[in-house]
């Protein structure tokens, strides 16, 4: 499998202006930055996560990460899919005055587009909050299947084929 | 690290969904039985899938592994054009013959083009393009030759000694 960096275009908000961004591999040296700036990343303890498949989106002119991403690689084939562990934009670029647009769906498609290039048909899947499910559903596109575990309703966000093309198509 | 309540407090869910996905639960039982539970999901959504989208599935994989192979720096002699060709061919469950008779090209020569024995011509490239409906570009397809030959260049010393002899001056610097 040959990796290669996935250049992409994040629309700034302030300016109107598209800006160059790439989706490439998170390096050792990239999470020492990370550490170093979580009040930028502050959700999620992302050093927990270096053994991880990580990725970072970062701006080409002055090579900011303004997101990250951790995948699984489910191909066991009963499961044959991409699982979305953890997501996450920088601090500035969440909710009302936020500077970039589509963070979270550039890095949702490519999850999907890697889903398609290792031979899992297009499947990505995450487990959301409850109230965090509709929204998953009409922003991106995801199909709610849910499930019961522990006697509790729980579910799962899911693309197939249609969804994760339909995600490449809008996002990439 | 900022709690998922604190998270809520200040921003909408529209808004942490539209940036955050949160980790599914770290205890491994827990886990275990999501993801078989999740196994049976797909098992149901295999079953119903049309074969038009699995064959779409198959060949979006193709594509991706190219277009990701011509950006890669490195070169694999093993992933010429042919072979990629031949990928195209197979996922599409038909026969060389077949194929060649649907671009209207001679089963040898197509045969010739995969096994390494000969390069397409561009009227075959422009017939691929044609073929997939524009799926597989023929600027795609044009490049996997230029990857080719920019290794052929790179490596081929015999050509540079032999062609030695034939020029008599050279810049007598280099940058």
């Amino acid at each position: 499998m040959i990796d290669a960096p996935l250049n992409v275009r994040l629309k700034n908000l302030k300016t109107g202006e598209l800006v160059e961004a790439v989706i490439e591999p998170v390096v050792v040296k990239d999470f020492t930055l990370i550490k170093k700036s979580k009040d930028r990343f502050d959700k999620f303890d992302w050093s927990k996560y270096k053994k991880k498949e990580v990725y970072k989106l970062r701006l080409k002119e002055d090579d900011l990460i303004v997101g990250l991403l951790c995948l699984i690689d489910h191909d066991d084939p009963g499961v044959d899919a991409i699982e979305i562990e953890l997501l996450e934009a920088s601090i500035e670029n969440i909710g009302k005055g936020k500077t970039y647009d589509q963070i979270g769906g550039c890095l949702i498609a490519f999850a999907c587009r890697e889903s398609f290039k290792r031979g899992h048909g297009g499947c990505v899947f995450l487990t959301p909050k409850t109230s965090l499910i509709n929204h998953y559903a009409s922003k991106y596109g995801f199909k709610y299947e849910p499930i019961r575990t522990h006697g509790r309703p729980n579910g799962f966000m899911v693309h197939y084929e249609e969804g994760a093309r339909k995600m490449i198509t809008d996002f990439l | 690290m900022k709690s998922k309540k604190e998270t809520e407090k200040k921003h909408t869910p529209k808004e942490i969904a539209e940036s955050i996905v949160f980790p599914m639960s770290a205890d491994a039982n827990e886990r275990k039985e999501m993801i078989s539970a999740f196994s049976e999901i797909r098992k149901r959504y295999k079953e119903q899938q049309s074969e038009e989208s699995k064959l779409i599935a198959n060949l979006l994989q193709l594509r991706f592994l190219i277009e990701d192979y011509l950006k890669a720096n490195s070169f694999n002699k093993e992933l010429y054009f042919g072979y990629f060709l031949k990928e195209y061919i197979v996922r599409l469950e038909k026969k060389n013959k077949q194929f060649a008779n649907e671009i209207d090209v001679d089963p040898t020569e197509l045969s010739q083009i995969i096994n390494r024995h000969r390069k397409p011509t561009d009227k075959i490239i422009y017939r691929l393009e044609l073929h997939s409906n524009r799926n597989f570009p023929a600027v795609m397809w044009f490049k996997l030759l230029e990857k080719e030959r920019e290794y052929e260049l790179m490596h081929n010393s015999a050509i540079i000694e032999s062609e030695k002899k034939y020029v008599k001056e050279h810049l007598p610097f280099s940058f």
